[in-house]
């Protein structure tokens, strides 16, 4: 029970009748000989360290070393109080937990990398942000999970997840459809729903750029984390209305890969373009590297 | 196919900033030490291509450090790892070059390591998420996975250089 494709892994969660998932449980017993049940444990403490991250980052008002972040999750949680944000409590809450896990990240804290550790705002935002809004319980949130594995396993086969291997659109596009993906399995989507949430999020985000000041992952990084959460739930409230991509996602994905392998160097994390050598990024860095 | 596992894509467990350039680089170091198989009295680190251009940002000297004092990707000493091994009188050199020869990558790294027996020199790269995997060992060109089991015996017997033999004779 393998699948190196979204077109595989729907017909697997078709020929089983199960969810995205429920194939990844099975398929990571079958392939590692552990059961089941031990596979979600081990997946529970991961979201366990999740939560620790965000309840750290919500209160730290620190910034990291560089000077350049630190202390913005802190301040989305005084402006979300007063409850008169624009986007609403759940990409709110999500905003501010995908914050709070960024910048920790940047401060050296622990964090769990989904899929990378640049990206690691994205799906701990949304999924702990179900959980404070619509009282999904973490048994929910780790099948979520397993259901943003899947979607991972298959873009990090299939092209990439590194930002110096393929820019931005590899870290925070993948980590936004793997998110959205996990949204709606929990909100009891069809696996099919998943899927296009994945092609229509990642679609989104196609052709971003890694260009990180000073080569730090902080400016942009954490800013794009936090949008990335609210792409996430619009892309899942797209699929779950029963609107599809018109581009299947495993193309969606093929056309990431080959954007990513014609992106120039200098676009690659090397922190030799973009925003990283305007004149502010430029002046940061020469700050920071003195 | 490089990733094998749910836990490749929702992992690891880490110290930031960056899962390959810091979580994915500890492993490498931690492989190092491994396979040397004792304390290391220093090393020289070359850095290739976008390590090379970003390794200060993302605490990848840290994190390659962090790896050859044994610890893992989420051992929070690896902030002060530096620090550390000047401590414990480890000497680390680093060094910053364009693409690397060796292998097709821009998160590569060459290490050359030494314990009081042994040298090694060792190529590593960083896929991306945290996952890395050993391209050279001691002249050999080889494809060790490090998010999966290997057997370092077995590694131990096919991959040691001259210099191990060299040592061992003048040590009888």
């Amino acid at each position: 029970m393998d699948f190196t494709s979204m077109t595989e892994l729907l017909a697997l969660c078709e020929s089983t009748n199960r969810s995205i998932a429920e194939v990844m449980v099975a398929r990571e017993s079958a392939k590692s000989g552990r059961s089941e049940q031990e596979i979600v444990e081990t997946m529970k403490l991961r979201l366990v360290r999740m939560k620790e991250a965000i309840d750290q980052g919500v209160s730290d008002q620190s910034l990291a070393p560089s000077g350049i972040s630190g202390g913005d999750a802190y301040k989305l949680e005084r402006y979300l109080e007063k409850g008169e944000q624009l986007t609403g409590p759940i990409v709110g809450d999500a905003m501010k937990f995908a914050f709070a896990t960024s910048e920790m990240n940047a401060r050296m804290g622990i964090i769990v990398a989904t899929p990378t550790a640049g990206s690691a705002g994205i799906l701990p935002g949304c999924l702990f942000s179900l959980h404070e809004n619509q009282k999904y319980t973490f048994e929910h949130l780790v099948m979520g999970l397993f259901t943003a594995s899947a979607i991972g396993y298959v873009i990090a086969n299939r092209a990439f997840i590194s930002g110096a291997a393929g820019g931005c659109q590899a870290e925070v596009g993948s980590a936004t459809a793997m998110a959205a993906a996990a949204l709606v399995e929990i909100k009891q989507g069809t696996p099919r729903q998943a899927v296009h949430a994945a092609a229509i999020a990642l679609k989104s985000l196609l052709g971003l750029v890694c260009d990180p000041v000073a080569g730090l992952v902080e400016v942009p990084c954490i800013k794009r984390n936090v949008i990335g959460s609210s792409i996430a739930f619009s892309a899942a409230d797209i699929a779950l209305a029963g609107i599809e991509s018109q581009i299947p996602c495993d193309e969606v994905i093929g056309a990431m890969y080959e954007i990513g392998k014609k992106m120039p160097r200098a676009y690659r994390e090397t922190a030799l373009g973009g925003l990283a050598v305007t004149p502010t990024g430029e002046a940061v860095k020469e700050r920071i590297m003195k | 196919m490089v990733y094998n596992s749910c836990f490749d894509i929702i992992g690891p467990i880490m110290v930031g900033p960056s899962s390959s350039h810091t979580a994915g680089v500890v492993t490498i170091g931690k492989f190092v030490r491994d396979f040397l198989g004792g304390e290391i009295e220093s090393a020289t680190i070359v850095f290739y291509d976008s390590f090379s251009e970003t390794y200060k940002g993302h605490g990848t000297d840290k994190a390659v450090v962090g790896g050859l004092l044994g610890m893992d990707t989420d051992d929070s000493r690896i902030r002060v790892a530096l620090e550390l091994a000047a401590a414990k009188g480890l000497q680390v050199v680093f060094e910053k070059r364009g693409d690397c020869p060796y292998y097709d990558h821009p998160n590569t790294v060459m290490i050359q390591a030494r314990t009081a027996r042994d040298i090694a020199v060792i190529g590593g790269v960083s896929l991306g998420g945290g996952i890395s995997k050993v391209f050279y060992v001691n002249e050999f060109a080889v494809d060790i996975p490090l998010n999966a089991p290997y057997d370092l015996d077995d590694l131990r017997n096919k991959l040691w250089h001259n210099t191990r033999c060299e040592a061992a004779v003048g040590g009888a």
